[in-house]
């Protein structure tokens, strides 16, 4: 089963003109640019290579922040990984694919100050308070520390 | 239907009786002083930052002086793991079964035994 | 108490003001509601009694985990993560641990994932008796809700015997788990299981039988197999429709594999095929968990490892009673992690709720929310907001209390003595 998971995989990685790599017996991730995700996560979900899309995580990878995307069907799992730069960053959306994808990247959007193109939601604030202000950079960062958030919102007694 | 009228009721009569707990219950925490040595272990290991080491004097080992150490319970802070009494390797440490621990007074929930003794 | 004219027209003034304003009709819900076990806000657009459009704003519960993750020690985490949750918190720290395990060369010893087999599904059993009784409350059916949290204290009394706490179980550790079944306990679970499982059995009998039960509950929450895949949910609202989403059938982990496990789906899709899966999914939890304690092998329960974990990434997941939870864990070889990502259910299970929701009355709104068996966890606020002038803003837990005790104690002084024995 993993075998023929492998191979589809690196199928569609073909197009993508990259290539994936195995991380451990059945996890494999395959770093993919940002002009070909949508194209990519399409491929994934519509030739029935996963119909699971677990979640879609931000990480802060010092220069630029990454967005991983965890696909999983049986027992092997799939991150696709793609980055973006740190400060007004905009990225390719696919709630047009999987429409269960929105609160994710709302998620995001809110927490590492990442814009996605396409979402419909992207106005709305899924996590964050509406007086969080305006020039306070995203709190997953690892720039933004917990005491001057705290101070700013006003969470400490004066 | 009927069964259930003639059982006897479900609730227990607490607190006007007094409640059976398992052998494993997790209560307050208690220590006993003289098996503490001070390797500061169990502050280190709690999740919840309840045990701060304060010294309370000094010993000389050879030539060098040494600090000793004693801790001080913050119990209003703990969260019941027992972290610390699985990690003591001089079994000084213990959970109670007591349960009922509120008060009007923080300062009842501060437990320095193993300091002022 | 009589009013003076002057305020009786500016008064008048203000309604009229008001009702000019609103051209749609939006009855909001929440985020204190009767219903919800924890507050969250939706928004709902009706059309006479029928529901249009829902927007849901969460984040009235938000702690801060992920950050708060970063700076601590990774076994002070699992304590962290347990207390995501109550009624799943073993779930959590399992899920945890599976992820950060696998980053280390050590394996967990097989009596050890028996135990968490067992933990694990008396959680699930807690659960879904807990949700049964809720929807019985929700309903109307009061008799129901008070005998089947009867049952649930059989559940909570094994536990605390095993191991110490009712709630927060605080079994799990890496690579084992802390405490072992305590002696001769062997027959008196299987006995509790067997009363249990005849107990499901016969709620069972009355939810399909029972007129307010199947008045409120059938043909409600429709949705179809398509809508549910494109929506990525997961756990009982995948089952409901006849997907086969389990994650202890696609990839096993603890003993899952070495026990005799059947899934259950079923085709009805609507909310009384949801409480039919959860009673089924009761009994096959009570046949587990006789034949992993009749079976149970010999041998350690943990293997202790340094509090340093390589560097690496890892995810996990693990069916806890709601669906299906997703740990992300990377680590850059240190003492504390680089980034933890963890994915509850409900958020996964929160735009099927929403499509559900779309179509029925405003009566059903409690038992629909209900019915996907909701846990939020995100932060918690207090907002205003002027309507004249539309600013907004928000008072922290310590303005509130401050203007508590200026409303209540007026004329004290901040020093006085009996602000300092109540409010210190």
């Amino acid at each position: 089963m993993s075998e023929v998971f492998l191979q589809r995989v690196e199928g569609c990685a073909v197009d993508a003109h990259t290539k994936p790599t195995q991380l451990r017996e059945r996890e494999t991730l395959v770093e993919v640019e940002q002009q070909y995700v949508k194209q990519f996560v399409s491929k994934v979900w519509n030739d029935g290579i996963s119909r699971r899309l677990s979640t879609i995580t931000g990480l802060d990878l010092g220069e630029r922040i990454g967005i991983i995307y965890h696909f999983w069907q049986n027992k092997d799992t799939l991150h696709v990984r793609t980055t973006v730069q740190k400060t007004s960053s905009t990225a390719v959306s696919i709630v047009d694919i999987i429409p269960g994808a929105i609160l994710y990247e709302m998620e995001i959007h809110d927490l590492f100050g990442v814009t996605f193109v396409g979402n419909p939601w992207m106005d709305k604030k899924l996590l964050l308070p509406e007086t969080w202000p305006d020039d306070l950079p995203p709190p997953l960062l690892k720039t933004s520390k917990s005491p001057e958030i705290r101070k700013r919102l006003k969470l400490e007694a004066e | 239907m009927f069964r259930l009228m003639l059982q006897t009721p479900v609730t227990e009569d607490y607190p006007f009786k007094p409640i059976t707990l398992p052998e494993r219950f997790r209560g307050k925490l208690d220590i006993d002083p003289a098996r503490c040595t001070g390797c500061q272990v169990c502050a280190l290991v709690c999740p919840a930052s309840v045990i701060t080491m304060v010294d309370i004097g000094t010993r000389k080992v050879g030539d060098r002086v040494l600090q000793v150490k004693r801790p001080i319970f913050e119990l209003s802070t703990c969260i019941f793991c027992g972290e610390c009494v699985d990690n003591c390797a001089f079994k000084a440490l213990e959970m109670t079964k007591q349960f009922e621990l509120a008060t009007p007074n923080k300062s009842d929930l501060t437990m320095r035994k193993a300091v002022s003794s | 108490m009589k009013m003076s004219e002057s305020k009786k027209s500016a008064r008048r003034e203000e309604t009229a003001g008001l009702m000019e304003y609103s051209t749609e009709n939006l009855v909001p819900f929440g985020p204190i509601h009767p219903a919800l076990k924890e507050p969250e806000y939706f928004k709902l657009v009706l059309e006479g009694e029928k529901i249009v459009e829902v927007i849901p704003r969460i984040g009235y519960v938000h702690r801060g985990l992920e950050k708060a993750a970063e700076g601590r020690p990774w076994v002070q985490n699992m304590y962290m993560f347990e207390r995501t949750c109550g009624i799943c918190s073993f779930v959590h720290s399992l899920c945890y641990g599976q992820a950060v395990e696998e980053l280390t060369m050590y394996k967990v010893p097989k009596r050890a994932k028996y135990i968490r087999l067992i933990i694990a599904e008396l959680e699930r059993i807690h659960s879904h008796l807990l949700w049964v009784g809720l929807m019985g409350h929700w309903a109307g059916f009061e008799t129901l809700f008070m005998w089947v949290w009867q049952d649930r204290e059989i559940v909570l009394d094994i536990v605390e015997t095993i191991s110490g706490n009712r709630v927060h179980k605080s079994m799990n550790a890496f690579c084992g788990v802390r405490r072992d079944m305590p002696e001769n306990m062997e027959d008196h679970i299987v006995e509790k299981m067997k009363y249990l499982a005849g107990r499901a059995r016969y709620y069972r009998e009355i939810i399909d039988t029972e007129e307010t039960m199947l008045e409120r509950t059938q043909k409600v929450g429709k949705l179809s197999v398509d809508t549910v895949e494109k929506l990525c949910a997961v756990g009982p609202m995948a089952r409901y429709v006849g997907i086969q989403n389990d994650v202890r059938l696609n990839d096993p982990y603890a003993a899952y594999d070495e026990v005799p496990f059947s899934i259950v789906t079923r085709n009805e899709g609507d909310v009384q095929g949801l409480l039919r899966l959860r009673l089924d999914e009761l009994i096959v939890s009570t046949d587990l968990i006789t034949y992993a304690v009749k079976h149970l092998p010999e041998g350690p329960i943990r293997v202790k490892i340094p509090p340093v974990i390589p560097a690496g990434e890892h995810s996990s997941r693990c069916e806890a009673p709601r669906g299906e939870i997703f740990y992300y864990v990377k680590s850059t070889g240190g003492r504390t992690p680089d980034r933890v990502k963890s994915r509850q259910p409900t958020l996964a299970n929160l735009p099927a709720a929403l499509e559900m929701l779309k179509g029925q009355t405003l009566a059903d709104v409690p038992i629909v929310l209900t019915a996907i068996d909701p846990c939020f966890g995100c932060m918690d606020r207090m907002s205003f907001l002027d309507t004249e002038t539309n600013k907004q803003w928000t008072w922290s837990g310590e303005q509130l209390r401050q203007y508590g005790i200026k409303h209540y104690f007026p004329n004290q002084s901040r020093n006085s003595p009996i602000l300092k024995e109540t409010h210190p």
